[in-house]
């Protein structure tokens, strides 16, 4: 019996367990006791995490497509016919006609490889991972109000929280052992503003929930900033001695009275004067938020309202305060961090500099780096289905299941002339593949995640790959090398982090000897450096904090005769996004079964929906069939669905329209209809 | 009585593994204990209770019930060794009693049984609790019990297959330090026994509104932890896995605090909110089981407390309950002050 060390696979909080092993099989999970954030506790995700390890239906051999089917193939023949034919297309179409998507679900050293080999090898910025649909609008929004698009704070800070506004984050389900810590600070005397109009469970423990209309948060914000100045509640120190632009954005919010704020958001006008004295007037004021923030066509504006709320409260750069953007994946913060980005090597260094191109090249052994920034993987998606992008290599990624307008996903990768997909099952993206190369999971590997407070964590290896599946960092490098390159041979993942620390400034002090037990926060710049629990102490990464003021932009597609409601979509607690790994663990697939939507009792009423009928949900883009949740989850004239389920895809019916900004797609607002199945 | 200094220990256990498979309590590398092999990590009996449950060498988070492949059906086999599992606290070890007991109830849970028949149970008191608090003796109910004195451990089997265990060890001088633990043993109040015997009073006595079920459940984010970390919790789920030749069959620890449950295939729940399902699992051991075996099967070791990020482990609701409802003519449902 063995106890291995690990990081959850799941979301980005980053907890630490043990895994339990026995003979070569995993048998169970164990919380470390210690950890300074999961603290001895895990949710139900993380207690189930060793479930899927062995399931049945793991990949355990290449597979390559002939005659229309995906057939058992050599890992030489796998290889070689990968880098041949993206080769190919590129000497037909340009370096950057194919594609790289990376994986937040993969390690930082697997990142940084796939990165490497797109940018250093096949010499394209065409790289790119799910951030792109979570979290680009704080990397945008952040990077320049703070300098740094990341979490300010730390999980610790929850605690010292007098005041905590979470906003657009079902935090108890989606983060759940952030959400807990929320709801105890709760219910030790901390004042908690939910704004959400979905009631969610911390909602049933604020003193203010907010539900606020999908899409209408920059109305709330700044009326929240606008009666903060208005009533002389803004931190006159902080904004004269750590920020500039003040005027502009005094300018722009003193128009959003509560009255304004609230024919928008369709508030009381007093609740939302309550809430920002209740922020305004704390010690220590923090910002929770996530999905409902970035996932709109103007995210980036709605992370913009957040940095300016924190900054002229003064709440950033001390403990209890911050704005503190909740990572999705267990591992998109590092996904950003290793430069598996169009625009940026490691570190957020732009590959439009050409000291950083210089910098990288001359390490990597190559010529040159590309310059120009390449696509973002939404863009990406545009580009196949127009036939300008013709090869994609996708590492642990879901687009059939992830990516909005499920049609449009489709259209675009079947318009490929080439899709490679390293995974460690038979994705529905998988099987539209021409080849298929079988990877490790989390559980069988050595590398880091590096979770939402910044915290670089050791990935230990418990168990052996199934059959022939190979590291995802391993299989990188044997396609670097059939590729003709020789500066991807490393003896382990260590080595490869050595190389990060070398060339990313943030990370120049983090090595394996010193991330034991529970990791660094970066930046960390170098080794005797203890790590940064807290951003934008005494100054901001860009120096002065920057207002950037934004006026409303209502989502793209709102309600009308023919599509009256609204659907947001998200996801639920048991399962993690596509359902690849929970939806082949027998308890969490046992709790959410199959595909629903949430609708309010009033609006099913009226339609003749009861409980569990199965109804259709019909938007411009699509149509699917799903259970019906009648709920008053969910506010009149809005419905849910989550997005994990393959049968009664909620992404069949999103909207791929995208933030002009950060590319993100408004998953949080689009228009449909609902009616009773015949 | 025997005995053995603290640098004995480790020994001792390491010459057992000739003839058991041993599990005991280990230091993992970020500071968390577990029971492990004696060589997977320093040992680790000073501390007090195990955050996992001891009894998971018997019924561990998944194990295999049978394999069927082509005409044979085969089940896991039994341990070549018996095992020897140390670490168990007193409360650890009536927990143990709990579950043995209803693991052979009527249908006889032959996968238990094929780990736990013939297993030599430690038991670990006295001064080794956490900062080197009292734990008190359980003086019986296991095969051995390592008693800590500050400055050893004194050894006090019980059964036969303790003595066999230990009669190679040193005869410790009577100079009364076993009877004067066990003196102090005894003096010891545990508020939290106290607690959990006045709520179970007060849930039997129906004092407890619905109302109060629904808070506590409004904080509970189903986890699962609670279950999975208590000792007399023995539900478990099963599943089919099939491969190309063959088909594995496995049960796993299942929870109450899980809507899936008791689902019925309509769709419908019988335990269909949290409230309902919050107060089922403290009625279980506070009210149910008292009818069923005559006591409460809340033993009070606190791994639910330790383990439940929102704090809603069984003595967090307890105090609550009784703070609440459980003044001397306090009414049912009267708020909290």
């Amino acid at each position: 019996m063995n106890h291995t060390l690990t990081v959850c696979p799941y979301c980005g909080t980053g907890c630490m367990f043990y895994l339990v092993s026995d003979g070569g099989r995993l048998v169970g999970v164990e919380p470390s006791v210690t950890h300074p954030v999961s603290r001895a506790g895990l949710c139900v995700k993380g207690w189930n995490a060793f479930a899927f390890v062995h399931h049945p239906d793991r990949l355990t051999t290449p597979l390559i497509r002939r005659d229309g089917e995906l057939r058992p193939a050599s890992w030489d023949e796998a290889l070689g016919l990968v880098v041949e034919r993206l080769r190919d297309i590129q000497g037909k179409h340009g370096a950057n006609s194919i594609m790289f998507a990376s994986s937040a679900k993969a390690t930082n050293e697997e990142n940084y490889l796939l990165m490497k080999l797109a940018r250093g090898v096949f010499g394209t910025n065409n790289i790119d991972h799910c951030a792109r649909l979570c979290h680009s609008s704080t990397v945008v929004g952040l990077a320049e109000t703070f300098g740094s698009g990341a979490m300010t704070n730390s999980i610790d800070c929850i605690d010292q929280a007098k005041v905590i506004l979470v906003i657009g984050s079902n935090t108890t389900e989606q983060h759940p052992l952030i959400g807990s810590r929320i709801l105890k600070a709760a219910r030790s005397g901390a004042r908690l503003i939910v704004a959400d109009n979905r009631r969610i469970r911390l909602a049933r423990h604020a003193d203010l929930h907010l539900r606020h209309r999908n899409g209408s948060d920059v109305a709330l914000l700044n009326g929240m900033m606008q009666v903060i100045i208005a009533e002389g509640l803004e931190d006159r120190e902080f904004i004269d001695s750590r920020c500039e632009n003040y005027p502009a954005l005094a300018a722009a919010v003193a128009d959003w009275t509560p009255e304004r704020a609230a024919a928008v958001t369709g508030l009381d006008p007093e609740d939302i004067v309550a809430a920002a004295r209740l922020f305004a007037t704390a010690k220590t004021a923090m910002i929770v938020y996530s999905m409902g923030i970035t996932q709109h066509s103007h995210g980036v504006d709605n992370v913009r309202c957040c940095a300016a709320l924190a900054m002229l409260t003064g709440n950033l750069g001390r403990p209890g305060t911050g704005v503190n953007p909740l990572r999705g994946q267990n591992n998109v913060q590092g996904g950003c961090d290793m430069g598996a980005l169009p625009d940026v090597l490691t570190g957020y260094q732009k590959v439009a500099d050409p000291a950083v191109r210089e910098k990288f090249a001359r390490a990597w052994g190559v010529d040159g780096l590309p310059e120009q920034p390449g696509l973002p993987l939404t863009r990406a998606m545009d580009a196949a289905a127009e036939g300008l992008l013709k090869g994609m290599f996708i590492l642990g990624e879901n687009p059939i299941l992830s990516d909005p307008d499920q049609g449009h996903a489709r259209r675009a990768l079947e318009s490929l002339d080439f899709l490679a997909v390293q995974d460690i099952f038979l994705t529905e993206t998988a099987q539209l593949a021409h080849v298929v190369l079988p990877a490790a999971c989390f559980a069988e590997k050595e590398g880091t995640f590096t979770n939402t407070e910044r915290r670089v964590q050791r990935v230990r290896k418990a168990v052996e790959p199934p059959g022939e599946a190979r590291a995802d960092w391993e299989i990188i490098c044997a396609l670097a090398e059939r590729a003709g390159y020789g500066g991807m041979r490393y003896p382990d993942p260590s080595a490869v982090m050595d190389e990060i620390a070398s060339l990313t400034p943030i990370y120049g002090g983090i090595g394996y000897d010193r991330l034991d037990p529970h990791g660094l926060q970066w930046p960390c710049p170098d080794r005797g450096h203890p790590g940064t629990p807290i951003l934008h102490v005494g100054r901001f990464t860009r120096g002065q904090g920057r207002f950037s003021p934004v006026d409303y932009r209502p989502p793209s597609e709102l309600p009308d005769d023919d599509y009256p409601f609204v659907l947001t979509t998200g996801r639920t607690y048991f399962h993690w996004h596509t359902g690849t790994m929970t939806r082949r663990t027998h308890l969490l697939d046992r709790e959410e079964r199959r595909s629903f939507v949430e609708i309010n009792p009033d609006d099913a009423a009226r339609l003749g929906v009861r409980e569990r009928d199965q109804v259709v949900v019909t938007s411009r883009r699509g149509e699917v069939r799903t259970q019906a949740r009648v709920t008053e989850m969910v506010v009149p004239g809005v419905v849910f669905m989550p997005f994990h389920f393959a049968e009664g895809a909620a992404n069949a019916l999103t909207n791929n329209v995208l933030d002009p900004e950060s590319s993100i797609p408004e998953f949080k607002v689009c228009a449909v209809r609902v009616r009773r199945a015949p | 009585m025997k005995y053995l200094s603290p640098e004995q220990l480790a020994p001792f256990f390491a010459s057992l593994e000739a003839t058991h498979e041993v599990r005991l309590p280990i230091l993992l590398p970020d500071g968390t204990r577990t029971l492990g092999h004696p060589s997977d990590g320093p040992l680790a009996l000073q501390g007090g209770p195990l955050p996992g449950k001891p009894t998971a060498a018997f019924f561990p988070h998944e194990g295999g019930v049978f394999t069927a492949a082509a005409e044979t059906v085969s089940t896991p086999p039994a341990p070549e060794k018996p095992l020897l599992v140390a670490g168990f606290t007193p409360r650890d070890l009536a927990c143990l009693r709990f579950i043995d007991r209803f693991f052979a109830d009527g249908w006889r849970d032959d996968i238990y049984f094929r780990r736990r028949q013939g297993a030599v149970i430690v038991g670990a008191s006295g001064y080794c609790g956490p900062g080197g608090s009292l734990i008190p003796c359980a003086d019986g109910e296991c095969d051995l019990e390592l008693v800590a004195d500050c400055a050893r451990w004194l050894v006090v089997p019980y059964t036969n297959a303790g003595e066999a265990i230990v009669g190679g060890l040193p005869d410790a001088a009577p100079d009364g330090a076993l009877e004067r633990i066990r003196e102090e043993s005894a003096a010891l109040a545990d508020v939290n026994e106290v607690l959990i015997l006045r709520a179970s009073e007060l849930i039997r006595a129906d004092r407890v509104p619905d109302t109060f079920w629904a808070e506590i459940g409004d904080r509970c984010i189903a986890c699962t932890g609670c279950n999975l970390a208590c000792p007399t919790c023995t539900c478990f789920g099963v599943q089919d896995w099939r491969y190309a030749e063959r088909v594995e069959r496995s049960r796993m620890w299942d929870s109450c605090q899980l809507d899936g449950f008791m689902r019925e295939a309509s769709g419908h729940n019988p335990l269909g909110t949290e409230a309902l399902r919050t107060r089922r699992r403290i009625h279980h051991k506070l009210a149910a089981d008292p009818e069923r075996w005559g006591k409460i099967s809340c033993f009070v070791c606190g791994r639910c407390d330790t383990v439940c990020p929102t704090g809603i482990g069984i003595f967090a609701v307890a105090r609550e309950l009784v703070e609440r409802f459980g003044s001397v003519g306090g009414k049912a449902g009267s708020p909290c002050p």
